[in-house]
């Protein structure tokens, strides 16, 4: 696999705008070319060289990886619609990394800043710090939310984690804010630490586990009296794979509640004890 | 002394005969030099699990009775293996289950009635698609609406699960299964002196090829005692009873393929996912079969076929065997 890498020279004075710097986009490109691809820096449209340093392995190819060196808190959309191939974030990451990706691989070693994964769907996007609000979530104005693929926090995660998600897993080692799965359309979400307040508000259908600490849970769910081992064992063995928090959850008991009422009533949080 | 050297002679006659072409004698026991011939089929395995293996065993044999033969059942089935808790997808123990039927559209009715009557209705169990590659067919797609809407999808590692609950909790399935090509109809003829000889040989050559993998004996106990011939003098009859090599028939029908020492002939039918898997397990038997040996009241194996117009397999029971004579 062939490596494209970008090294930042110095943080931008605006955000910009990295929407069409991926791998498939790169492919057959010469350096140089790299370096001539305009990105938007608040309205104006600049060549990539004005804040990175371009060095290729090889000649890039669709399914080859992309390097960003550099803590890239003002660069926006990293790996927006990735189809495929591989990005890494040296650092931190921006606003809507890997948003409406559907293939391929985006891994952020450092944070990432709102609406990380908002409509993803498929491909796996692992972050190593902390993401903000609405991650995996809905773009602002849409119904859908995250609808596929997998995203992996090992920090911490904001506010309206996995708002109308719809498909796919979403997991954070460490504490979430308030309302979690907030209108959850379906889909798994698993969380290590703790979680804020109004835990699944309005979900319909989609499971919620709680590896850490049992959260508040609201009048509108219910108690299930009725186990579901074997589609816990399914689901714990798989999110056991992930490690962390996670990692023992195969051998642990749970206790689950059905909910929200005030919604389809069909989602359940699986409180692992 | 004289018993080895009447055999050695009855041999010799079956060869002057013609019923053995050429004689291949081991341990007493004439092999014929002749082959099973077998036919292309549609495959699926199934993995019932449950909270003990008594109920998945429950399960299973359901959901594979009354499927001898796909003249009248529909598909040919049985129980491949017992699977331990840490092969299975939830942990817990289960069965592994062949079935077969002679086209993918066939087999995907057979799966959907068994399986929604034999494990849907079984206290505890759970139904996994045991093969991965292939078409996929439904297995808990249709099922999933005897949920009325209760029912649940969960999508986990790219597979989806419905989970239909029910009064003992929740039955999960996966959503399809794979069909695999695969190969039906691998057989043997064990014939013998007595009943008791005959069966003796057949339970030996079934628990033999038990041990194998991706294959199941589908009739009863994995035997057969009707084995059949094509056609029949009434017309509305495809296949009747093969007169050829029922002892009571014998100076009666035109042609017998015994000789007055046989008195009971047994048929394993072998059904497997590949040609090689029908191979193996026809060679385990014959080598359980030819450890009887003559002394054990076997006189010969033989095979059916239909003269090898019908069925691409053929399984040549001197190659099975090979030089060494089938020495495990």
């Amino acid at each position: 696999m062939t490596r494209v890498r970008l090294a930042l020279k110095q943080a931008p004075a605006l955000r910009v705008d990295l929407r069409g710097v991926t791998p498939a986009a790169l492919a057959g490109l010469a350096p140089a070319q790299i370096e001539r691809l305009p990105v938007t820096h608040g309205t104006q449209a600049l060549p990539l060289a004005e804040f990175f340093t371009v060095t290729c392995d090889g000649a890039p190819e669709p399914g080859g990886e992309l390097v960003f060196e550099g803590d890239l808190s003002r660069f926006d959309r990293i790996g927006w619609q990735l189809a495929g191939g591989r990005i890494v974030v040296a650092g931190s990451a921006g606003d809507y990394v890997g948003a409406c990706m559907s293939g391929g691989e985006v891994q952020v070693q450092g944070s990432a800043g709102l609406l990380a994964a908002c409509e993803m769907a498929g491909g796996s996007l692992t972050i190593a710090g902390d993401v903000g609000d609405h991650a995996a979530s809905s773009l602002p104005g849409s119904m859908d939310g995250m609808r596929g693929g997998t995203l992996v926090v090992r920090g911490r995660a904001g506010d309206r984690f996995a708002d109308r998600m719809r498909r796919g897993s979403a997991l954070v080692f460490g504490d979430v804010g308030d309302f979690l799965a907030s209108r959850l359309v379906a889909g798994t979400i698993a969380i290590g630490g703790r979680a804020g307040a109004h835990v699944g508000y309005g979900m319909r259908r989609g499971s919620i586990v709680f590896a850490g600490s049992a959260p508040r849970v609201a009048a509108t769910f219910v108690p299930a009296l009725a186990d579901a081992p074997v589609a816990w064992q399914l689901l714990a063995r798989d999110l056991a794979r992930h490690g962390g928090p996670f990692a023992g959850l195969p051998a642990r008991r749970t206790v689950r509640h059905l909910g929200d009422l005030s919604a389809d009533g069909r989602g359940e949080l699986i409180i692992a004890m | 002394m004289w018993l080895l050297q009447w055999r050695a002679v009855a041999a010799r006659r079956l060869f002057r005969i013609g019923i053995v072409n050429e004689a291949q004698i081991i341990n007493g026991v004439v092999i014929d030099d002749t082959f099973a011939e077998a036919f292309p089929m549609k495959a699926t395995r199934l993995i019932i699990t449950a909270h003990n293996l008594t109920w998945a065993r429950h399960a299973a044999a359901s959901a594979t009775g009354f499927a001898t033969s796909v003249i009248a059942c529909g598909c040919e089935a049985g129980i491949e293996r017992e699977l331990t808790p840490d092969e299975t997808p939830d942990g817990r123990p289960g069965l592994a289950v062949l079935i077969f039927s002679m086209s993918g559209k066939e087999l995907a009715k057979q799966v959907e009635r068994r399986v929604g009557q034999c494990v849907l209705t079984c206290p505890t169990t759970a139904v996994f698609a045991g093969i991965k590659e292939g078409e996929a067919i439904a297995l808990g797609k249709n099922l999933r609406f005897f949920g009325d809407g209760w029912q649940m999808s969960k999508v986990i590692a790219g597979v989806r699960y419905w989970r239909v609950p029910v009064m003992d909790g929740e039955f999960v399935a996966q959503e399809t299964t794979a069909v695999t090509k695969a190969v039906g109809g691998g057989n043997l003829l064990m014939l013998a002196t007595t009943t008791d000889t005959a069966l003796n040989a057949a339970e030996a050559a079934v628990q033999a090829m038990k041990q194998l993998p991706n294959v199941v004996m589908p009739f009863p106990g994995g035997v057969v005692r009707s084995g059949s011939k094509v056609g029949s003098k009434y017309a509305s009859l495809s296949a009747s009873t093969n007169d050829a090599f029922c002892p009571g028939l014998y100076g009666l029908a035109a042609k017998s393929e015994l000789t007055p020492d046989v008195r009971c002939v047994l048929e394993i039918v072998i059904d497997g996912l590949t040609e090689a898997d029908v191979g193996a397990a026809m060679r385990v038997g014959m080598q359980a079969c030819i450890a009887i040996g003559a002394a054990g009241g076997l006189r010969r194996i033989s095979a059916g076929n239909y003269g090898g117009k019908l069925g691409p397999y053929h399984f040549h029971l001197h190659k099975l065997l090979g030089a060494d004579g089938g020495t495990p």
